[in-house]
Order: C-alpha cells, then structure tokens, then sequence
C-alpha cells in the first residue's frame, strides 16, 4: 500500500433490508487520522454503513477497503484494530466495571489486561467504581465505561454511532477529551449523529446522509459553521 | 492470539456470571428434581420401576431441565447488544460457538451430579448402579445436546418467542440421541453387559460428530443480523 492510498476505501456501497433499500452506492474514501463525522436524519442509513464498516452487516453490493484489504479477507485482524460504541452499552451487567474491561482487553490479546483496564478506567474517572456491577451504574457511567470499552484495543479505527445520546455534559466532556486524545495520535474516526453541534465541535470532515445516499462530503475548514445547519436541511429537502 | 485462548476467556467470562449468579445451574437442578418427584409420585411412592421406564423418568427430567439452561446463556449476551460486541471482536463466530457449548456442557455436567443421585434415591432401590457404564451414556447426551442445543439457542434468541421456540426445535432435533441414550441407560440400569450399552454409544458418538460439525458451520449464519 502506498502513502497516499486511503486507510479506508468504500465503493459502490449497497445495502436492502428485503424490499427496503437502506444504502443506494456510497462511495467514500479516508486518509489515516481523519475524523469523519455523518450527519442525517433517522432512516438516513448512517447506522447500516457502520455496522457493514464494523462487518456486523454484509452489504448486498459494493465493497470496503481497509489499509488496502478486503474486509472479506482476514475480518478477524482487522477487528483487532477496531473500536465501535453503538446504541447499546456492549457491557456484561452481572460483571464488575473492571471485569467488563478486562474480559474485552483479554479478548482482544492486550498484554495486561488487568493493567490496561484499570488505565481506561483512571481516564474516563471510573477508578473509584471498579467493583461495582456494571448494572449498578448510572446511565452516564455506563455511558463512559461503553467508551472505554471501545477503547481497550486501541484501536485504529473508532466507529460511534450516536455517542452523546443520553449522556450528562460529565460523560459528554470525557468523550470529548478521548476522542481529541486519539485524533492527535492519528486514529481515525467516523461518527454518525443528528446532533449538529457536537458532531462539528471535533471532527475534520462533514458529510451529510440521506436516503441512502451520502449527498455532501467536506473538509471542515471549507465549511462555514455558521450556515451549515441552512445547508444540511437545503440537502434534505432537495431529496 | 490462539483460538483456545479465546474460548477460555469467554468460557471463563460465562462461568464466572454462572457461579456468581447461579441462576441457571439452580433452576436446571431444582426443575429437574421436580420433574423427578413428581414422576416419583405418579408412578406410586416406593413401587418398583422397570429399566425401561426408569431410563425413561432419568431422561425426562435431564432434557426437559436442560432447555432452562440454554435458553439463559444466549439471552445473557443479547442483554445491551453483546453479542454485537463479540462479533465485532477478533474471536471467530467458531469461537464462540466452541465457548458457549462448552458452558452448556459444563452447566448440564454439573446439574447431573444433583439429578443422578436425586433419581436414585427416588427410583433406584431395584436398579442397578452401574457408574461406568452410565458415565459414557450422560456425557455423550450432554455432548450432543449442548452443541445442538447452542446452535438452536443462537436462531431462536433472535426471535421475539425464544422461550417456546427453542424446545419446539430443538426436540425433534435430539430425539434419535434421546431414544439411543434410552436404549443404553436401560441396558445399565438392568445392569447388562457393557458390550450392549456400547451398541448404542456408537451411533450416539457419530450424531455427536455430525451435529458438533454442522454446529460448527452453520452457526456464523446463526448468528449474524442478515
């Protein structure tokens, strides 16, 4: 693979649930350490693309690339490197907050499990509960040891779909601070919401999402913030 | 990572939610010694049973007791998505078959050590106690079963109904493993050779082959949302 080939390469995209078509062709490429952030309205089909992109889905038509491969090929490296926070929490409710964290980074092949676990939790200010069952924690706590779930791999690429939904401006701000950690070290990110505000606050690509159809893509910096909000619901009606 | 790893992490993560909560090594124990008692009472208290039927009550309250159990372990990683998170990991869907048949085998091993001596002392006053000759019979039943069982676990805990759904497959499913393992606990029961017991260990042992096998290859498909 060469510099400049993409880190993730998606092309002809196309996904039906029976007779309801859910992606019509997306196509999309992203440079190692971009963080994409899609933007659309529910049913925009925001949720399908990642769950093909995290290999949850297979897509009926098109592909995806990652560093050059085929997600076909070799599917269970590639998740070695990838980190998704979704709807739901992904967290054993009868286990401990450390238990949880240590299961994922032994299931990931971490070295020290034990020592990354008790890392992620000092990081998402967790350390103090790490005894406590999972099922005993607030919504917000849930919310934060979800995203150092995500994290426990490190991974290369981070998948987030919906992530600020239901947490507090604590929970919020720790999200926030990770995010920034892992886009200085050049990992790369796609985020899907509706939530315009928080999704421009870090990423460094737009893109909006509807019907199916990945309708605008830009570099942040070409985007004025302040008639973005004009400009996604103009790309909505024109559908 | 090596495979066994993996399915020792997770196989380790279900025990230990198991020995934490107990809550299906309880309910499996206690309904199959209800089944037991209450068997006990229809077929008159302190009368003689026959092998044959004998085997039969043993059985009954095995399986019936068993379905508590793999029902439980599949819908405890449907609970916030997990089995999401788990698909999304570096294990294979393989994997995770291996791990959880595994914890089905070991929940309906551990269940059996209350059933069998539950059923002796209900019912084994005029049986024979043939401990090695029924060791082989429990173990391949809970092979079988366990590998069928997580498999149909996996297509009806996908279901809005998995509660009525799982026995409804899987039993028909299983019922030449159960008439064979009838077959050879009556033989230990009327305390026969062992070379009869082992005519039906044979076929017991290949359906245990070809279920854990197409087990093996058809739960990817099981598993996943398309």
């Amino acid at each position: 693979m060469s510099e400049n080939s993409p880190f993730l390469s998606i092309s002809g995209l196309c996904k039906s649930y029976g007779s309801r078509v859910a992606l019509r062709g997306i196509d999309l490429d992203l440079q190692r350490g971009e963080f994409l952030c899609l933007f659309g309205p529910n049913g925009a089909g925001k949720s399908t693309l990642l769950k093909i992109i995290a290999t949850l889905l297979r897509p009926n038509a098109g592909q995806v690339r990652v560093q050059g491969y085929d997600l076909k090929e070799q599917p269970e490296q590639y998740r070695s490197r990838l980190g998704m926070v979704s709807h739901q929490s992904f967290v054993y409710q009868d286990l401990t907050v450390l238990e949880n964290l240590e299961f994922y980074a032994a299931l990931y092949g971490v070295e020290q499990p034990r020592q990354r676990a008790l890392q992620l939790l000092e990081q998402v200010n967790l350390a103090d509960r790490y005894d406590m069952p999972a099922a005993n924690l607030s919504r917000g706590m849930q919310q934060r040891l979800t995203i150092a779930r995500a994290l426990v791999n490190d991974p290369a690429l981070l998948l987030l779909d919906e992530p600020y939904t239901g947490l507090d401006e604590h929970a919020a701000s720790v999200l926030r601070e990770q995010l920034q950690i892992l886009h200085d070290r050049k990992r790369t990110i796609i985020m899907v919401t509706h939530n315009l505000r928080r999704g421009m606050e870090s990423a460094t690509r737009l893109g909006i999402l509807a019907r199916g159809k990945l309708v605008y893509l830009q570099q942040k910096e070409a985007v004025d913030p302040s008639t973005f909000e004009q400009l996604y619901f103009r790309h909505l009606e024109a559908l | 990572m090596s495979s066994l790893r993996q399915v020792q992490f997770l196989l380790g993560k279900d025990l230990r939610i198991e020995l934490r909560k107990k809550e299906s090594l309880v309910s499996m124990a206690f309904f199959g010694a209800l089944i037991l008692v209450m068997l006990n009472i229809a077929s008159g208290i302190g009368k003689q049973v026959a092998a044959e039927n004998g085997a039969g009550i043993l059985w009954v309250a095995i399986i019936f007791s068993s379905v508590l159990g793999l029902g439980r372990v599949f819908a405890r990683e449907k609970e916030n998505g997990c089995v999401a998170a788990l698909l999304i990991s570096p294990i294979s869907a393989g994997e995770i078959y291996a791990a959880k048949a595994l914890v089905n085998f070991t929940l309906m091993c551990l269940s059996e050590l209350v059933l069998v001596p539950v059923f002796y002392v209900l019912f084994g006053a005029q049986l024979s106690f043939a401990p090695l000759s029924l060791l082989p019979i429990l173990l391949l039943v809970n092979l079988g079963f366990s590998t069928t069982g997580t498999l149909i676990s996996a297509i009806s805990a996908g279901t809005r109904r998995n509660e009525v759904l799982l026995p409804i497959l899987l039993f028909p499913l299983i019922l030449p493993l159960t008439v064979l393992a009838v077959k050879a606990t009556t033989a230990a029961l009327a305390a026969k050779p062992f070379a009869i017991v082992l005519e039906q260990l044979e076929p017991m042992a290949a359906f245990c082959i070809i279920f854990t096998t197409a087990g093996y290859l058809l739960f990817p498909f099981a598993i996943r949302e398309d």
